[in-house]
């Protein structure tokens, strides 16, 4: 079994305006490394649109009808200072929720033991009534609670990476014990929500990082904070909000991880995965404004995602081997 | 402003800057500081190499009481060279830091300016007055206004 991956044209459409930072050239950036020898054993599959019913199950229908009634014919329409939509948002929006629906439903037929979803806008701060922070729709939460609802699952977690917190997230999630929402981010910045004492129904884990915190804190949290929750959660599945704003060289920001940091705390979660759910992991896209170190981030994290199953494939080949050599012995 | 995210330490900074060696005088610095409007000067070696830093602190930290004399002698102090008072080990920057978190560094560290080095070498100084410059270029650069639909 691959690794899945799920984009659409549509979301490279999505026109944020001249010089914006959340723009189609990150997703493309991404795409053209997805695209070399390395990653050629994934599975690409085009994102559908995300229906209402998938929406509404975080959403108010009230948000996705403002929502489409502000797109502009031509030009642009800025929601806020910094969430700005263009004619094509609406697609882009569904087609992103889509994805990540889509992925949670292949992973949980047994389809592929992990997929990514590489789509834009994000989704992490969308509330259920209202766009901000450059997202529209929330992707992690509608497919966590799609994950709920179809497969039936009582335990869906979600790990949030991205250096700012994700607030829509938190806020879909906090009065449910049904769902686990981790994140890591820098403190004290946008859209400063994330502090440590907001615990939702014990179901949240917020682990702000000070500036300038890099491969020796993520190592020292995920120990302390991060493995003990999961575990504990014992997920049956696991969503990531991947976010590569915490690179020390995104404008962003001011955390400071690396590739290589991005490609340890996958190989974590995809273990602890492989203890709690066999494995099902559905990661999707948030934000990362430095292009080079946003595509070679993301090629850290998919490549971890795809060597877990050359690692399960060896185990698979040596048990074979072995119960061969044990059945001539005999 | 989205402009200014793109800006990385080497479109600001002045390039092939004045830099001293480790042997240069107190008294030469001194005259450098005079002439032109430093706040500290690199230190390198003849591969340019980055030693340490000089700033004015670090003079004025030579004229400091010490064991050495009841009162500082001037003359005296002024024939040190610059290795005796340099900063050494100085913070430094890549040309690639995006400029927005130089800011950020020049704030939390409280420091006027600060070396840029690539593979090891000294190659500009980057300063306060620089990201001002960058961050005024940077809104110049075409905006869209809130709540405004354009026209086709």
């Amino acid at each position: 079994m691959t690794t899945l991956l799920y984009t659409h044209p549509a979301c490279l459409e999505h026109d944020t305006g001249f010089g914006h930072p959340e723009c189609p050239a990150r997703l493309t950036a991404i795409l053209n490394v997805l695209k070399t020898t390395p990653f050629a054993a994934l599975e690409w599959r085009d994102a559908p649109q995300a229906t209402d019913e998938q929406l509404t199950r975080i959403h108010t229908l009230a948000h996705v009808e403002r929502l489409f009634a502000r797109i502009p014919r031509h030009g642009h329409y800025a929601i806020d200072g910094d969430t700005v939509i263009s004619p094509q948002s609406g697609e882009a929006a569904l087609r992103s929720a889509g994805a990540v629906c889509a992925a949670v439903e292949a992973i949980l037929n047994g389809e592929a033991n992990n997929a990514f979803c590489a789509i834009r806008p994000p989704g992490h701060h969308a509330e259920s009534h209202q766009a901000m922070g450059f997202c529209l729709f929330n992707n992690a939460a509608i497919g966590a609670a799609h994950a709920r609802q179809i497969g039936g699952l009582e335990r869906v977690a979600v790990i949030d990476f991205d250096v700012h917190h994700g607030n829509g997230t938190q806020a879909a999630f906090e009065h449910d014990p049904g769902y686990l929402y981790i994140s890591t981010h820098q403190a004290h910045i946008y859209p400063g929500t994330g502090r440590r004492d907001e615990r939702g129904v014990g179901n949240i884990v917020n682990i702000p990082l000070m500036a300038n915190s890099g491969a020796a804190e993520l190592r020292q949290v995920w120990q302390q904070d991060i493995e003990p929750a999961l575990r504990q959660f014992q997920p049956q599945l696991i969503l990531i909000s991947a976010g590569f704003d915490a690179h020390y060289l995104d404008p962003l920001a001011g955390l400071n991880f690396s590739e290589d940091d991005y490609a340890w705390l996958t190989r974590h979660i995809l273990a602890v995965a492989q203890d709690c759910c066999e494995g099902r992991v559905v990661s999707m896209l948030e934000g990362g404004y430095n292009l080079p170190a946003l595509a070679a981030s993301v090629a850290a994290h998919v490549k971890a995602l795809m060597e877990i199953h050359r690692a399960a494939q060896r185990s698979l080949i040596k048990d074979i081997l072995e119960r061969q050599k044990a059945k001539r012995n005999a | 402003m989205y402009e200014f995210l793109h800006y990385q330490v080497r479109d600001a900074m002045t390039a092939d800057p004045i830099a001293i060696s480790p042997h240069t005088k107190l008294r030469e610095v001194e005259a450098l500081f005079e002439a032109h409007d430093f706040n500290g000067v690199p230190v390198v070696d003849d591969q340019w190499h980055l030693h340490g830093i000089l700033t004015k602190f670090d003079l004025l930290k030579a004229f400091c009481f010490d064991a050495h004399a009841l009162i500082p002698h001037y003359d005296e102090i002024m024939e040190q060279t610059a290795e005796t008072v340099m900063t050494r080990t100085p913070v430094s920057v890549e040309p690639q830091l995006p400029l927005s978190r130089l800011l950020q560094k020049l704030i939390e560290m409280r420091t006027k300016s600060l070396p840029v080095v690539e593979n090891g070498r000294l190659v500009g100084i980057i300063a306060r007055e620089d990201v001002l410059k960058a961050l005024r270029r940077a809104a110049i650069q075409h905006e869209i206004p809130a709540h405004e639909e354009l026209r086709p």
